[in-house]
């Protein structure tokens, strides 16, 4: 059930557009959980821009411009905070995920204009305008959409649910009715209708997070020293200017983006500051932004001057980035032949020419193979993150109804199993749509005959 | 019709002295109404038509309930239950659920002599006719033999009399029960309005006389099995003291092949498959006839034999309820094992009966048409003694409310089973005879037979019916509670590797049990001796269930927020742009209090209630011709 009491939380930009994205939180604890997520006490004046670091419960994620607009003069009426960090998914997620920990709930689609609306912060003359704005936060609506989407989700969600909805029914039918002298579920079929459905959740998860890096994206991070010629790469990958290139060591300060197909696959290259100690404020917060980039990347390409020797701050980033699946690239090779290979370990070594764009396609094909393009021909059936969630939600609380099942006897704590399955049955029809009560009792008295 | 015709005037009129006729009589007086109460007989006050038993799952809470609230029903069946067992008591406390038999006779005259003790009631002997109304408001209450009566508030609770009609074979005679005439004046003064109508069915088996049935013999020979009460009773009521009463035994015997064989031959003759009854009966109480054709495969069914009392001539064949002609009901009698000689002393028969969907009532059980008119019971759809009395209470202390313009009783889902039984009925009135079950409650959890008196008796106190005697009671239950809660987090004990823990974290191990380490003397608590596995089971629960209370409370709290948003009284919902037709039509039926209530109505999405958040977030106001009362 959809609730306007409440403080929800979203990506508000697209993914990947650019070098800012905005996290919206909307309700009345968006103030509150603004605080919580900001490092510093500094007040958040209304409709002011404050700079600050955002952080989770332990480390910081992003540096961002927060600015509170208080309701009832918002966009949707409520309190509403945005805050503006850089534009990687990644990062916005991870700032979602803490302001979900500090208490908002993830909007459903469509949600601060329906909160808009139901605060007459818009105009709505129209009824059938708003209709659709509204089907939009409906279970039902949701999963129509996800249907035209991707099709199989409903399909297998309902399929978990007609099990879970079987094994809630029977259970209830021993708790309502003790005296029909038989068990209608015994506690070793019960462990076993458990696993199967803790079986599907886990799959539906695992699938859930390589459909994320399909709608999402997946993230190439160009990494080095100062001047090895990143930016050159990074525009020669991309097929434009989009990174300033100049001799002076340290001028990328900030995350340069760019969405690039990479044969047929959505790829967010990111070009980052140099990697090395700076005493230059700015330019230091570039080379902490350039590590986190190559920490949440996919693929990390590492680029080193083909016309030096490796020194000692190549030979850092090649250390920083020996855990990480990483494409290892000589540039420079039109001004001379030469780099040592021999430190890269076991990492694809290329020689390329950004400049003249010799070696590039190799480069694109070598991407190619460290995305791991297999990994995603198959098509996952769930890659909404509010799916994921609720998937989640479903899955933990599935894992607490298996810890329940204590046996007295020939008896288990069904009223403890039930009061979980019911959780996860909830986050089922949040994506699938309703049942009520009703149902659960037809369901019991057709498969039984119970009753005196 | 003038009021100096009038024979007397009450506060309130109750019609019916059946379960929920005597809670709402009672309630009323007890909170100081001049109250009239109807019958057709004082020997059927609180009388037990069907199961001689009170209790059961989910209808043992209601009685806890009731009892917390201030009720009747609890001590009835306390002081006059022959057999006492606590229900799924190898599952935890939340489920825990009594059940007792009782002494049929005993029962309804105990009611009745407790009713008697109340100087607020006055009997009236006779047959209700016809409601008297004016400007949408009752005001009083004619008999069929003419007398007239003036009243502020009318109880209706009428049961299967309302155009009852008793099937036994292919005879069928207007009855509302055996041998009882139907009420029909009073039905058809009932129609003379717009309420929407319904029909439902029930059934109850055959009596076989005690004398006939050598029960010693045939538990000896193994063809019985006795099934026996709980040693030391878990009373209903909160106030009741160890019950030590001398328990009788009930008798465990199975359905066989030539039950299913005789079914089979002679269905066409059962007015519930020849098309002879129209109503619709509960699935959670199948006929003989229903269980043989319905679930072919089920080899076998139990039948209970249950005595109708200490003395009584009477046996309940518990589970045998059917509409057969009287043969082939004493053939299927003679062929259940060990009863080939029994003597049937009256057939089981099916009843069918109006009833008016209860979504056309208030959260009061007040009906919306009629202003002062409030219903309770069968009348509402629903089945059960314990269901009736509850509606009854709800019913008694509204009406006694209106007279005065006191605030009334409404409970929510989720402080009570009484809350989620009145939801129910006006959200989604009934399409079977409705019954309670433990399922039908989200926070199940929460809403336990040991904490009732937490959960309701201050609610019964505001409303008046709470007496000093049960307050003080409850005053002290409470606060050992509390300091009860305190000792365990208090005090210290070892646990099985030699570390220092307090009680409460210990107990947090499902294998620990609360009980044990009392009788282990490794903590003293403040228990009540007359209560002591619910006392005890209030402490543990707080503990053991930590965990799911946390997030059901904060679930609850999240509905609450939603319930806060009221919907005006008399909102136009045909106004609001963007609601389906069939949209409009149930939230007109329904009129739901608030935006939570009405997304709980079948048929009402979450879109549409949104629609009508938003319209109702606008500002817009009925306009004057749509204001209704």
């Amino acid at each position: 059930m959809f609730s306007t009491a409440d403080t929800i939380v979203a990506i508000a930009t697209p993914p990947g557009r650019g070098g800012i994205g905005v996290v919206r939180l909307s309700g009345s604890d968006a103030h509150t959980i603004a605080r919580v997520l900001l490092t510093t006490d500094t007040p958040l004046e209304p409709r002011h821009a404050t700079f600050g670091k955002i952080r989770s419960a332990d480390r910081v994620l992003d540096h961002a411009v927060v600015t509170l607009f208080p309701g009832p003069h918002s966009y949707t009426g409520d309190d509403v905070v945005e805050v503006s960090a850089h534009g990687s998914p990644v990062v916005l997620q991870s700032i979602v995920a803490a302001a979900l920990a500090a208490g908002a709930r993830l909007a459903e689609p469509g949600e601060f204009t329906l909160r808009a609306f139901l605060n007459n912060r818009l105009d709505l003359p129209q009824a059938e305008a708003v209709a659709d704005l509204i089907d939009a936060v409906t279970p039902l609506q949701a999963r129509t959409a996800l249907d035209q989407l991707q099709g199989t989700l409903t399909d297998r969600i309902a399929e978990i649910d007609a099990a879970l909805f079987d094994l809630i029914a029977r259970l209830e039918a021993s708790v309502d009715f003790p005296e029909e002298g038989y068990h209608f579920v015994e506690p070793e079929a019960l462990r076993e209708a458990l696993g199967a459905l803790l079986d599907a959740t886990s799959s539906l998860l695992a699938e859930g997070r390589r459909g994320r890096l399909i709608r999402e994206g997946l993230q190439v991070a160009i990494v080095g020293k100062p001047n090895v010629g990143k930016s050159t790469l990074f525009n020669a990958l991309a097929g434009c200017e989009r990174a300033i290139v100049t001799a002076v060591p340290g001028t990328t300060r900030d995350l340069v983006t760019e969405i690039v197909d990479i044969n047929g696959m959505r790829v967010t290259l990111v070009d980052s500051a140099g990697v090395r100690v700076t005493d230059d404020t700015v330019e230091s917060i570039g080379v902490e932004l350039a590590r986190k980039a190559m920490q949440i990347a996919d693929v990390v390409l590492v680029v080193l001057d083909g016309s030096c020797p490796l020194d000692e701050a190549d030979r850092a980033v090649l250390r920083e980035t020996c855990q990480r699946r990483r494409i290892v690239v000589a540039n420079k090779r039109d001004v001379a032949d030469r780099a040592d290979r021999a430190e890269c370990a076991e990492s694809p070594f290329l020689p390329v020419s950004a400049k003249s764009g010799t070696g590039v396609e190799a480069l694109r094909a070598a991407l190619a193979g460290a995305l791991d393009a297999e990994l995603l021909s198959e098509r996952p059936s769930i890659t909404n993150l509010r799916h994921v969630s609720l998937v989640e939600r479903a899955d933990e609380a599935l894992r607490r109804a298996c810890d329940a099942i204590v046996e007295r006897g020939t008896s288990v704590a069904e009223e403890l199993v039930l009061a979980d399955l019911q959780i996860a049955r909830d986050a089922f029809e949040e994506i699938s749509g309703r049942r009520t009560p009703d149902d659960l009792l037809a369901h019991i008295f057709s498969r039984f005959c119970i009753g005196k | 019709m003038s009021m100096t015709s009038l024979k007397d005037r009450f506060d309130v009129i109750v019609i019916g002295a059946g379960h929920a006729g005597c809670e709402a009589a009672f309630a009323a007086a007890r909170l100081g109404a001049h109250v009239g109460l109807c019958t057709l007989s004082l020997d059927t006050v609180g009388h037990m038509p069907c199961n001689p038993a009170i209790g059961g799952t989910a209808k043992g809470h209601l009685v806890r309930e009731i009892d917390a609230l201030g009720g009747l029903m609890g001590l009835a069946i306390d002081a006059t239950g022959i057999q006492f067992k606590l229900l799924n008591r190898s599952r935890g406390p939340a489920v825990w659920s009594p059940r007792a038999q009782a002494d049929k006779r005993l029962y309804g005259q105990w009611v009745r002599q407790r009713l008697e003790r109340e100087p607020g009631i006055t009997w009236m002997i006779g047959r209700a006719g016809r409601i008297l109304a004016e400007h949408d408001r009752v005001v009083g209450l004619a008999m069929e033999d003419g007398d007239a009566y003036g009243c502020a508030a009318l109880v209706i609770t009428t049961g299967t009399f309302l155009n009852g009609l008793v099937h036994i074979g292919p005879e069928q005679h207007p009855a509302g029960r055996a041998n009882e005439p139907p009420s029909r004046d009073l039905a058809s003064s009932l129609k003379s309005f717009a309420f929407e109508w319904g029909r439902l069915k029930t059934g109850t088996p055959p009596r076989l006389d005690r004398l006939s049935i050598p029960f010693d013999r045939l538990v000896a020979d193994g063809t019985f099995q006795r099934e026996r009460g709980d040693e030391r009773p878990v009373p209903f009521s909160f106030l009741t003291a160890p019950i030590t009463r001398e328990p009788i035994d009930c008798y465990l015997i199975h359905t066989n092949e030539r039950i299913r064989d005789l079914v089979r031959a002679n269905v066409d003759r059962s007015p519930l498959f020849n098309g002879q009854i129209k109503g619709i009966g509960p699935r959670y109480c199948p006929s003989l006839e229903d269980k043989i054709v319905r679930f072919p495969d089920k080899e076998r069914h139990q039948i209970f034999l249950e005595p109708e009392g200490i003395d009584a001539r009477e046996i309940y064949v518990n589970g045998f309820s059917m509409s057969l002609p009287r043969d082939v009901q004493l053939d299927l009698v003679r062929a259940l094992p060990g009863l080939e000689d029994a003597v049937m002393l009256r057939p089981g028969y099916a009843v069918e009966y109006d009833f008016i969907q209860p979504t056309e009532l208030t959260r009061r059980l007040e009906t919306k048409q009629l202003r002062g008119l409030f219903l309770a019971g069968q009348i509402n759809g629903t089945s059960g003694y314990e269901e009736a009395a509850a509606q009854g209470l709800i019913a008694g202390v509204n009406a006694a409310h209106a007279v005065r313009g006191l605030p009334g009783l409404e409970l929510q889902r989720h402080e009570a089973y009484i809350g989620i039984l009145v939801d129910d009925l006006i959200t989604k009135g009934c399409l079977e005879p409705y019954r309670m079950f433990t399922s039908r409650a989200e926070h199940r959890l929460m809403l336990r037979i040991d904490n009732a008196d937490l959960r309701l008796t201050s609610r019964g106190r505001e409303a008046g019916l709470v007496s000093d005697e049960r307050w003080d009671i409850f005053l002290r239950r409470k606060s050992r509670y509390v300091n009860n809660l305190e000792e365990i987090s208090r005090a210290r004990t070892r646990n099985h590797t030699g570390d220092s823990v307090t009680v409460s974290q210990l107990l947090k191990q499902p294998e620990v049990a609360l009980s044990q380490l009392v009788s282990d003397r490794r903590v003293t608590l403040d228990i009540d001796a007359n209560a002591v596995e619910l006392d005890m089971a209030s402490v543990e629960t707080a503990v053991k269930y930590a965990g799911y209370l946390r997030r059901q409370t904060s679930e609850i709290e999240r509905a609450k927020k939603d319930e806060r948003r009221r919907i005006p009284s008399g909102f136009p919902f045909e106004r609001v742009p963007g609601l389906s037709r069939e949209v409009v039509q149930r939230l007109e039926q329904v009129r739901p209090d608030t935006l939570a209530h009405a997304l709980r109505i079948p048929g009402v999405t979450p879109a549409a209630v949104a629609v009508l958040a938003a319209y109702i977030g606008r500002g817009a106001r009925p306009r004057q011709d749509d204001a209704r009362l």
